[in-house]
Order: structure tokens, then sequence, then C-alpha cells
């Protein structure tokens, strides 16, 4: 009776329509080159290839001999200031001032990006169209489609976010400090990272009325990555310290940005905007 | 109960100009209807807006009594659309793309499987099936979407130019499924082209569309009495000879009959007369001369 019931809920969440249009949309993410690198590339090059040459760069470089160096001992906390040796520090700072904005980049670039092939490209091959002839509601089809780009954005963090652990972990292991992870951390993980998964894909379904084309589209993506690069240069000049606290109230920030902005976006995507 | 009605139905994209303007048709279950008329009459936005995918600026419709403005999925499951505009995926192949949108119109997997297979022998795709579709060729493309508007076996077929680009193997391969949907299936048929002479044998009733406006509506019948086309007779005579009251077209000479039965009179009358009959013809107007003489009409100016 249970599974029964079980079975109905998940029926309720998702019909088979609906997994349909998120199981194509997945094959089509992932054959289409452009995306499919930057689903690759991007997660790597952030953070596994930049804290490895990090880790190298300060294992094989004496710090006295970086230019600096002091400038950023000052951008560690007073209390651990003692407690770390110059090189531990500059690997600390890698990990919580430099590192969690590139692993911030990762949600919001991967579900930019697979929201505007599965929206604008839709829209630019012709097919949205097909899909809006189909039987399927058209709020079935936008819960489908962001549900989607949403699945794989928090797929590539989480597999991403893993891959840091084992990087960082390594150099946490060689240069003898603490494990890395802390509650600003934890923060980033569950709650900021969804809520800019959420808001990559909504930006791009409310873009996705304005421009016609994929490339369009991934131009205009590039606004929605500058506030996080205004947060790292903020952090980098000490105008502020992001703590757990202000992390908490960003995230939470975000999420209601994207149910208001959510709710614009699912009025807008009307057929008859759709094949504008 | 009509499988396809619209009242007034209006739709302007700007505001000022109407794509459309004020049409009202019905057609029977069953029945197929030809929706005539030149480029950018208003022939796609009319099956836009019958399928819910344009909202019309005023008036209403209805497909087997469901709104296409309030319950746009409800009409999307009892109709197959085919337009030139709704693409098909490239990436997939042609047997992916007809099982994935069977997936969306809720087809059982097995009966999605048996319906497409089916479907792609019958439109000669067959061969093709296992291709991504982005390598079909354009008449190849054309008949996939077609199995892809009838993949949920649909009571109501909407069909913008559904030969439009074929090759006349390809052509005639469709328009015989169409006619055996419509004949043995029983689907009604909202057929738009440019193929006239094709159009005559399958429809049994007809819009001429002119700039948003329906410029005649009804059986072939009707059609060319609205259009004052009328059967006439033509007669070949003998050498030199000249026939008052007729039209000389040819070796023919020719004039408009009140109605067919006038023809065995006539023919007694000349034969009276002494006249060399050499042949002696009935000639009954066809769907282009309606539609020709329709324009014709409209470009004399008032």
């Amino acid at each position: 009776m249970k599974l029964f019931s079980e079975g109905e809920n998940r029926r309720k969440w998702l019909t088979p329509g609906e997994r349909a249009v998120m199981q194509k949309d997945f094959n089509e993410i992932w054959k289409v080159r452009m995306v499919r690198n930057t689903l690759i590339l991007v997660p790597a090059l952030l953070v596994v290839i930049l804290p490895v040459v990090y880790l190298l760069m300060i294992w094989f470089v004496p710090p006295e001999r970086m230019n600096g160096v002091e400038q950023m001992m000052k951008l560690v906390p007073p209390d651990l200031r003692g407690y770390f040796s110059a090189r531990q520090s500059l690997f600390y700072l890698m990990e919580n001032v430099v590192c969690p904005m590139f692993f911030l980049m990762i949600p919001l670039m991967v579900s930019t990006v697979t929201a505007a092939c599965s929206f604008v490209g839709e829209k630019e091959r012709g097919t949205i169209e097909t899909l809006l002839l189909t039987p399927l509601r058209v709020r079935s089809l936008f819960k489908a489609k962001v549900f989607g780009c949403a699945l794989v954005s928090l797929i590539v963090t989480g597999i991403s976010f893993f891959a840091f652990l084992v990087v960082v972990g390594i150099g946490d292991l060689l240069l003898k400090m603490p494990f890395f992870l802390n509650w600003n951390w934890i923060v980033m993980l569950l709650v900021v990272s969804p809520s800019l998964t959420l808001f990559g894909v909504i930006f791009m379904v409310l873009v996705s009325g304005r421009s016609k084309s994929y490339m369009e589209s991934m131009q205009l993506s590039g606004y929605v990555v500058l506030p996080l690069v205004l947060l790292m240069i903020g952090q980098f000049t000490g105008l502020f310290q992001l703590d757990a606290l202000i992390l908490l109230a960003i995230g939470a920030g975000v999420f209601v940005l994207d149910f208001i902005l959510g709710g614009i976006s699912a009025r807008s995507f009307t057929p008859e905007k759709l094949m504008k | 109960m009509d499988a396809i009605a619209a009242l007034g139905l209006t739709k302007s994209y700007d505001g000022k100009t109407n794509a459309l303007s004020e049409l009202t048709l019905s057609v029977p279950r069953g029945g197929v209807c030809g929706f005539l008329g030149p480029n950018g009459a208003g022939k796609t936005t009319t099956v836009k807006l019958l399928t819910g995918l344009l909202r019309p600026t005023s008036g209403e419709s209805s497909v087997l009594g469901l709104s296409p403005v309030r319950e746009p999925e409800k009409v999307h499951a009892v109709c197959g659309v085919m337009t030139e505009t709704a693409k098909m995926y490239g990436q997939m192949t042609g047997l992916q793309n007809l099982l994935f949108f069977a997936q969306t119109a809720d087809v059982p997997a097995q009966t999605a499987r048996e319906r497409a297979e089916q479907l792609l022998k019958r439109l000669d795709l067959w061969d093709v099936r296992d291709k991504p579709a982005g390598k079909y060729s354009t008449g190849m493309m054309q008949r996939l979407s077609l199995a892809r508007a009838l993949i949920h076996n649909p009571q109501v077929l909407f069909l913008d130019e559904p030969t439009s680009g074929l090759d006349p193997e390809s052509a005639q391969a469709v328009n015989e499924l169409i006619a055996m949907l419509a004949g043995k299936n029983g689907v009604t048929v909202f057929l738009c082209t440019h193929q006239l002479r094709y159009a005559q044998d399958i429809c049994d009733t007809y819009v001429i569309l002119s700039r948003g406006q329906a410029l005649l509506r009804g059986d072939f019948d009707s059609l060319c009495a609205s259009a004052g086309c009328r059967t006439k007779a033509g007669v070949r005579l003998g050498e030199g000879e000249t026939l008052p009251g007729f039209e000389r077209n040819g070796a023919w000479w020719e004039a408009e009959l009140s109605s067919e039965d006038e023809m065995p009179e006539l023919l007694k009358r000349l034969i009276g007369e002494g006249r060399s009959v050499y042949e002696a013809r009935l000639i009954r107007p066809t769907l282009e001369d309606v539609y020709f003489s329709c324009f014709r009409d409209r470009e004399v100016p008032a």
C-alpha cells in the first residue's frame, strides 16, 4: 500500500511526458559540444586546475619570494594569523576567499549554459513550436525544462565539489592544515549554490524571450557572473568578509528573487511569446 | 457537433492590420476542408489560432468542442498538427523523434513503437529511421513531421502545406496517406494547400482566403455558383463551320450551360440543323477555375 502511494506521488511530481522532455533535454545538452565542454572544462578549471596550480606554486615557491604576500596576510582572520605559517595562510586564503567565488561560478555558469541550450536553443532550432503542439501543458514544459537544467547544474556542482574536496584535502594534508570544510562552505554548498542554480535558469528563461540565438543569450548571461566578481573583489580589498550568516542571508535573498522572477518568467512562458 | 468551428475569428499581430478577419467556418466530423489562398492570406495564422498557438484578437473557435484558448493541451491530444515552422529534433534519429513525441502524448511504449514503425514504413522513411533527422533531406523531414503529427492517432489533422518541397513520388505518398486517413479512418482534415488539383480530389468543403478574409466558402458546387463558374458545352465542328452564340476556343466552340441536362437537347438541335458534329464534351469547372476566377474578380477595380 505504501509503495503504491509512493508511486502515485512520483507520478504527480513528474508526469511521463515531463520526464520525456527532461530526458530529451539531457541528451540534447550533452550532444552540443560547446555546452558539454562548458560542463566539463569550466568546473575542471575552477576547482581542480587552478587550485592545483596554486598549491604547486606555494609548495615550490618560498612565500618570501612572492609579491604582495604581506598585503594578502591581512585578509587572514586575526585569530588565525599566529596559528598558520605564511604558506598555510596562503592556502587558507585560497580555500576560503578565492575558491568559494570560483565554486559559486559553477552552478551559475552551468545553469545558464544548460538553460540557454534548453530554452533559447529550442527556439533557435524551431523545435519549440513542435513541443508546444504536444498534449503537454505549457506549465508542464516550463517545469520539466527548469527542473532538467537545475538538475544538470546540481549534479555538475556536486561532482565539482567532490573534486574540490579531493584536491584541497590533499593540499591540507600536505601542508598539515585542518580540513577546510567549515560553515561557510556548508552554507555555500547547500543554500547559495542551489539558489544560484535556480537564478541562472530563471534568468535565462527571461532572456530567452528576448534573444533569438544561443550565442546572444550566452553573451547576456555574462552579466549574472558580475555580482560574484564584485563579491570577490570586495573580499580581496578587505572591504568585507563573508561569514556563514551573510552567505545564508545572500542565499535566502537569491531564493526570494528566484521565487519572484520564477513567477514572472512562468507567466511570460506562453506560446505566443515563445514563437516571436 | 462540428469537428472544427470558428466564429468571427480575428487576429491582429500589430493592433493595426488584421492577419485574419472575422473568419467563420465549420468542418463536420470526418470532413476534409481545403483551406486555400495565396501566401500571406492568413492560412498559417488560422491553423495556429485553431491549435492554440496564438490567441485570437476576437472571436472564438473550437476543435471537437474544446477551446484552443482555454485548453490547448486537450486540443493537442486529439489533433495532429503539421506546420512548416514546427521542426523536428535534428540530433535525434527519425525513430527517436517519433518515440519522444509519442511519450509526450502518453502513448504506451509498445503501441508507440508499433505505430512509429508503421508510419516510417508507410512514409518511406524506414531505411533512414536510425539516421539523425538533421541529416534528412527536406522531403524526408516533411514526411517525418507528418509521421509526428500522426503518432498519437489524432481525430483531427491540421496540415499546413504538407507536400511543399516534396518530389512528385513523395507528394503522392503523402496525399494517398491523407486520403486514406480521411476516407477509411474518418479523420477530420484541415488542409492548407496550393495544390488545387489534389485538393479537389480529397476535399469536400473549401475556404478561399485572401488578405485574411474568406472570399468563398462551402462545397464545390456552391463555390462554383458563388464564383460564377458554370459547366460549358464544347463542340468541334467541321472545317469552316460557325456556331452563333458560342465562343471559339481553338478548334472548339464553347457556350455556358445552365445545367448539364441541356447538353442532350443541344446536341439534338445541332444534329437537327445538319451540322457536322465531330466531337462534343461537357467542360466542368475545376477548383483552379474557381480559385482564379475568384482572384480575377477581386483585381477588377471597383
